[in-house]
C-alpha cells in the first residue's frame, strides 16, 4: 500500500440468530439437516400463506442490538425486498429497510497505535435468510436444486459506518463484535460455519482528506482473517489503479480464499423495497425493552474491569478469563470456591482450556466442574500437591469422577514436606552424585538444577519444591 | 366434477356441524380461497393444477357453522375483476345459497348489483386472510354474497374475527362494536357526496335519485356531504394496488407449485417464460405498472401511501355528521363482467373503490336504486369496524322494500 493514500471502510454483517424455530414460521432453525425437511407452507410461501414472525426472532434481535450498544427503535416495520432468483420461494425477501430494528450503535476498538477507536454502528435490521442453490449434473444436463432449509432463517444485519481505517482494524472490530454477540447469547457466530458472513465496502483517499470516493465491495470470506487479507489487496489494488490513471469502479469482487485474490463478480441487482402489508408493525415497549435489558449479562468490558479490580488479575489474565462468556462464568465459579483467582486463571488457561479443546469440550459441561478444579488449587494453595502432581490429578479429574482429594489419596500425589524424610533423601542424592556436587562447589550454577531433578525424581515427583530447595541449599552450603 | 360454473363441485356436500347458525346452508367458495385437497386455480394459469394444503380459516368458519361446501366457482383471473366470474351464477341458479368471494375492487358488491342479489365486503380487518390465494392485501377483504342481507350476516357472523393465523388483523385494537345487530337507531342517516353525483351519467342520476326517494320515503334523512379528492381513489386504488399485486405475483415462478414453461435454458429462462405464460395481458398490465412504481417511480408509490392515509382519515370524518354513505353500486354503461383492460376495469369499478382504499366496510342491495330494467345496487358504507352496524341496516332495509313491493 502507497503511504499518500487512506482506506476507508465499511463493513455489512449478516449474523444468523440461533433461534429454535425460522423467523416466520414454526419449522426448526436448523439449515444443516438432510435438504428440505425443514420446510412448511408457510416458508416454501405456498399460496395462502401469511407470515407469523416469531416473539424469540425479535428478542434475540433486540439482544444482539443492545450487545452492540444500539438505541432500539420504538417502531421498526418489515418490507419487502423485490428480487427474482429461485433461492427466494416469493419473489421478495422480508427485511426491514425503511424502520430498522435499531440505530446507533458503536464498538471501542483498539487500534495499531493502541489507542481507543470508537467505530459507529449505523443501524441494524432483522431480515430472512433464503433457500440454498445447489447446483449439479444429472449425466451431462445441469441441474439447479434448491433446498429450503435455510429459507426463513432468522439473521440480522450490522451496517457499519465507514470508520474503519486497515485491515486490522477491521480484524479487531469483526473479533470484538462477536464475543459481545456471543455473550449477548444471540448467535454463534461462526464465519467458518457461514452463521456469520462479512462483506466489506473498501476506498481510499489521498490521505489527509475527508471526502469518500468510489467504493467495492468485496465479499465471500469465510474468516476473519480472510476478510482482511481480502481488504488488504483490495486496498492496494485500488492504489495501482489510482497511481495507473485508471478510475476505480462501484462494483463487487469476490474474495478467492486459494489463489488470494478479488475478481469481480456479476453486476450485483439492487431491488426496490416496498412496506409489507402483512408483518405486523412492530411497537416496543420500555416496560418489554427493560426485560431485554436484564438478560443481557454483565459484558465483557465490565467482567474484565471486575476481574482486574476485584480479582487481582493482571490485565492479561483479566482479557483471556473474560474473552468468552462460558469460560468467565467457569472462572467466577471457580473463584466463588474461595480459591485464589490468579491461581484460577493461571491454571485455566495453561491447563483447562488445552484439555477442554482436546476433548472438544466447553467450560459449562466439562466433567472437571468448578467445584472438582477449586478443589485441586486449594490443595495446592495448602501445598499438599506440587505442580507435577497436580497436572497428573486434573487429568485424572477429567477421566473419572473422584475428588481431587479421593484422586490424592488413591494415587499418593500428597506432597512430602516432612524435614527428616526429605533430608535423608538429599544427603543420598548428594552421596550418589559427587561429580556433580563437586561442579556446584567450582561454580557451575546448573549444576543445582541437576541435583533438583535427581532428589525430585528419587522422591517420585512428591517432594515439596520449595522445602526441598532449603534443603539442599543449605547442606551444600 | 367441474361445470361451467363451479371448478369443482360436489352437490351432495353433507351438512357441517348439527346445529350451527349455516346449518342446511349450501356455501360455495370462489376457487381462491383454499379448501383442502380441492383444485384451487383462483383462475390463473400460475396455480395451474394447485390442490390446496390446508382449508382457509374462512372455509374451517363455514364449516363449523354447519354449512355444506358444495363447490368452489370459477373466478376472474387471481380475483381481479369480474371477468370468467361465475359466483353470481351460482346463486342465481340455485346451486348454493351462499358465496365467499374476495372483493378487491368492490367485485362482490358489483356482482351483487349485477345479479340482483346482496354483496358484503366486510371491515379490512375483521376477517382472516389465511388461505385466501390474495393479490392486493392491504385492499382486498373476503366478501360474501347472497339473496338477502339475514343470510349474509349469519355468514359474517360465522368468519368473522381473531384468528392466529393471520397476524394482520387489529386484533385488540379493534373498538367494541358500534352497534349491536339489532339495537341500530333506525331509521339511520344517510350522506351522499357531491363530487361522486358529479361523476354520474343520466341513467345512473335518474336511478339514484330514484333509490334515494326510497329511503326517504322510509323515513331516511339524506343530505349531501363533501370529498373534495373523492377522484382520487381511482389513482391511489391503481398505483398502491398494482404495487401489491407485483409483490403478490412474485411467488408465482413455476419452482414449487403451478404452470412451468418447458424448455428455457437455464432458470432465468424458465422464469421469464413460466410468468409471461401465466398471466393475461391484464393482468400483465397491471404488474408491470407494480414493477414500475416498484423500480422506476418509488416516490409516487410513496406519496400514494399519504394519500391514502389522508383519504381514510377524511373518510372517516364524514361519519361524524352521517351513519352511513350510500352509493350506486355499479355503472349503467360500464359493463364489469366484460371488462378486461385496467381503464375499463377501474371504469367499472370505480364507485365501490372507496371502501377497498379505506378499509370500510360496504354492503350492496337490490332492487332501490333501479332505472327500468337495470338495478344499479344501493351501495352502504359505514365507518371501519361497523360492519354489524350496516348489516342491521340493511336488513331493516330490505324488509321495508319488500314490504313496499
Amino acid at each position: 500500500m502507497s503511504m499518500d493514500f487512506e482506506p476507508v471502510i465499511g463493513l455489512e454483517i449478516h449474523v444468523q440468530l440461533n433461534c429454535e424455530t425460522k423467523m416466520f414460521c414454526s419449522c426448526p432453525n436448523r439449515p444443516g439437516d438432510d435438504p428440505n425437511r425443514n420446510t412448511c407452507p408457510i416458508c416454501l410461501w405456498m399460496p395462502g400463506n401469511l407470515p407469523l414472525f416469531s416473539r424469540e426472532a425479535l428478542e434475540k434481535a433486540t439482544l444482539a442490538c443492545l450487545a452492540l450498544h444500539c438505541e432500539i427503535q420504538k417502531e421498526s416495520a418489515f418490507d419487502q425486498k423485490v428480487y427474482y432468483y429461485p433461492d427466494l420461494p416469493k419473489g421478495y425477501q422480508l427485511s426491514q429497510f425503511h424502520k430498522p430494528l435499531a440505530r446507533n450503535g458503536w464498538l471501542e476498538i483498539i487500534g495499531e497505535n493502541g489507542a481507543p477507536n470508537r467505530i459507529r454502528i449505523q443501524k441494524i435490521h432483522m431480515e430472512e435468510d433464503v433457500a440454498r442453490l445447489v447446483h449439479e449434473y444429472e449425466g451431462r444436463h445441469p441441474v439447479s436444486l434448491v433446498d429450503f432449509n435455510r429459507a426463513g432463517v432468522p439473521l440480522v444485519e450490522i451496517v457499519t459506518e465507514p470508520d474503519l481505517r486497515s485491515p486490522s482494524d477491521a480484524m479487531e472490530f469483526l473479533r470484538l463484535l462477536r464475543m459481545q454477540l456471543r455473550y449477548s447469547g444471540s448467535s454463534d457466530c461462526s464465519m467458518e460455519q457461514g452463521t456469520m458472513r462479512v462483506d466489506a465496502n473498501v476506498s481510499i483517499r489521498p490521505r489527509g482528506t475527508d471526502v469518500f470516493h468510489t467504493k467495492v465491495e468485496v465479499k465471500n470470506m469465510n474468516s476473519i482473517r480472510n476478510v482482511g487479507d481480502a481488504i488488504a489487496y483490495e486496498i492496494s489494488r485500488q492504489a495501482d489503479c489510482v497511481k495507473a490513471g485508471e478510475p476505480v469502479v462501484l462494483h463487487t469482487r469476490l474474495w478467492d480464499p486459494d489463489k488470494r485474490v478479488t475478481s469481480p463478480m456479476r453486476a450485483k441487482f439492487e431491488g426496490p423495497c416496498v412496506p409489507d402489508p402483512s408483518v405486523p408493525l412492530i411497537v416496543i415497549e420500555d416496560e418489554w425493552l427493560e426485560t431485554m435489558k436484564s438478560r443481557l449479562p454483565e459484558m465483557p468490558a465490565h467482567r474484565e474491569e471486575r476481574f482486574v479490580n476485584a480479582y487481582g488479575l493482571s490485565r492479561d489474565e483479566a482479557v483471556l478469563m473474560s474473552s468468552d462468556r462460558e469460560l468467565s462464568e467457569y472462572f467466577d465459579s471457580v473463584v466463588r470456591f474461595d480459591v485464589s483467582p490468579r491461581l484460577a486463571a493461571q491454571w485455566i488457561s495453561a491447563q483447562l482450556l488445552p484439555l477442554f479443546k482436546e476433548h472438544d469440550e466447553n467450560p459449562a459441561d466439562s466433567p472437571v466442574t468448578p467445584e472438582r478444579l477449586a478443589g485441586l488449587l486449594a490443595m495446592i494453595e495448602r501445598e499438599e500437591i506440587n505442580a507435577n502432581s497436580a497436572r497428573e490429578v486434573l487429568k485424572k479429574l477429567r477421566d473419572g469422577r473422584s475428588s481431587a482429594q479421593q484422586i490424592v489419596d488413591e494415587c499418593g500425589y500428597r506432597q512430602v514436606s516432612e524435614s527428616a524424610e526429605l533430608d535423608a533423601l538429599v544427603d543420598r542424592v548428594l552421596e550418589e552424585n559427587p561429580s556433580a556436587v563437586e561442579n556446584f562447589h567450582k561454580g557451575a550454577a546448573k549444576a543445582m538444577g541437576f541435583l533438583m531433578g535427581r532428589a525430585m525424581q528419587a522422591s517420585g515427583g512428591k517432594a515439596n519444591p520449595r522445602l526441598l530447595k532449603e534443603i539442599m541449599t543449605k547442606k551444600l552450603g | 366434477m367441474q361445470s361451467e360454473v363451479f371448478h369443482h363441485f360436489d352437490p351432495s356436500a353433507s351438512s357441517g356441524e348439527n346445529g350451527g347458525p349455516l346449518y342446511g346452508r349450501r356455501a360455495a367458495v370462489q376457487s381462491g380461497i383454499c379448501v383442502r385437497g380441492w383444485p384451487t386455480e383462483a383462475g390463473s394459469r400460475a396455480l395451474k393444477g394447485f390442490k390446496a394444503i390446508e382449508d382457509a380459516s374462512v372455509v374451517e368458519r363455514m364449516r363449523r357453522a354447519g354449512a355444506a361446501l358444495v363447490g368452489n366457482t370459477r373466478t376472474s383471473e387471481l380475483g381481479f375483476g369480474l371477468y370468467g366470474d361465475c359466483s353470481g351464477k351460482a346463486l342465481a341458479e340455485g346451486l348454493a345459497d351462499i358465496v365467499l368471494m374476495t372483493d378487491t375492487l368492490g367485485e362482490a358488491r358489483v356482482a351483487a348489483a349485477l345479479a340482483g342479489l346482496c354483496g358484503f365486503k366486510p371491515s379490512w380487518g375483521r376477517i382472516s386472510r389465511f388461505g385466501l390465494i390474495g393479490l392486493v392485501p392491504s385492499m382486498e377483504s373476503c366478501g360474501m354474497m347472497a339473496g338477502n342481507p339475514g343470510d349474509i350476516r349469519v355468514g359474517f357472523e360465522a368468519i368473522e374475527g381473531i384468528d392466529d393465523r393471520d397476524p394482520s388483523m387489529p386484533g385488540s385494537n379493534v373498538p367494541p362494536r358500534v352497534n349491536e345487530s339489532g339495537t341500530p337507531a333506525l331509521p339511520p342517516s344517510a350522506g351522499i357526496v357531491t363530487q361522486c353525483l358529479e361523476t354520474l351519467d343520466s341513467v345512473e342520476r335518474v336511478a339514484f335519485s330514484r333509490g334515494l326517494s326510497r329511503l326517504r320515503l322510509l323515513g331516511i334523512p339524506v343530505r349531501e356531504v363533501k370529498f373534495e379528492d373523492f377522484d382520487l381513489f381511482r389513482t391511489i386504488h391503481q398505483v398502491i394496488g398494482s404495487v401489491e399485486a407485483s409483490s403478490s405475483c412474485g411467488k408465482y415462478d413455476g419452482v414449487r407449485f403451478g404452470h412451468r414453461a418447458s424448455g428455457g435454458g437455464n432458470w432465468n429462462e424458465m422464469y421469464l417464460r413460466s410468468r409471461s405464460e401465466s398471466f393475461s395481458p391484464l393482468l400483465k398490465t397491471f404488474l408491470f405498472q407494480g414493477a414500475w412504481f416498484q423500480f422506476e417511480n418509488y416516490e409516487a408509490f410513496e406519496k400514494a401511501c399519504r394519500i391514502r392515509a389522508r383519504l381514510a382519515d377524511e373518510s372517516r370524518k364524514l361519519f361524524s355528521g352521517v351513519d352511513v354513505l350510500v352509493f350506486p353500486a355499479r355503472r349503467a354503461a360500464n359493463h364489469a363482467a366484460s371488462a378486461q383492460t385496467l381503464d375499463r376495469i377501474y371504469d367499472a369499478f370505480s364507485l365501490t373503490l372507496l371502501s377497498n382504499v379505506t378499509g370500510q366496510p360496504s354492503i350492496s342491495l337490490p332492487g332501490f336504486v333501479t332505472a327500468g330494467e337495470e338495478d344499479l345496487g344501493l351501495q352502504i358504507v359505514g365507518p371501519l369496524f361497523g360492519d354489524e352496524r350496516i348489516l342491521s341496516i340493511s336488513e331493516w332495509l330490505f324488509r321495508k322494500g319488500e314490504e313496499a313491493r
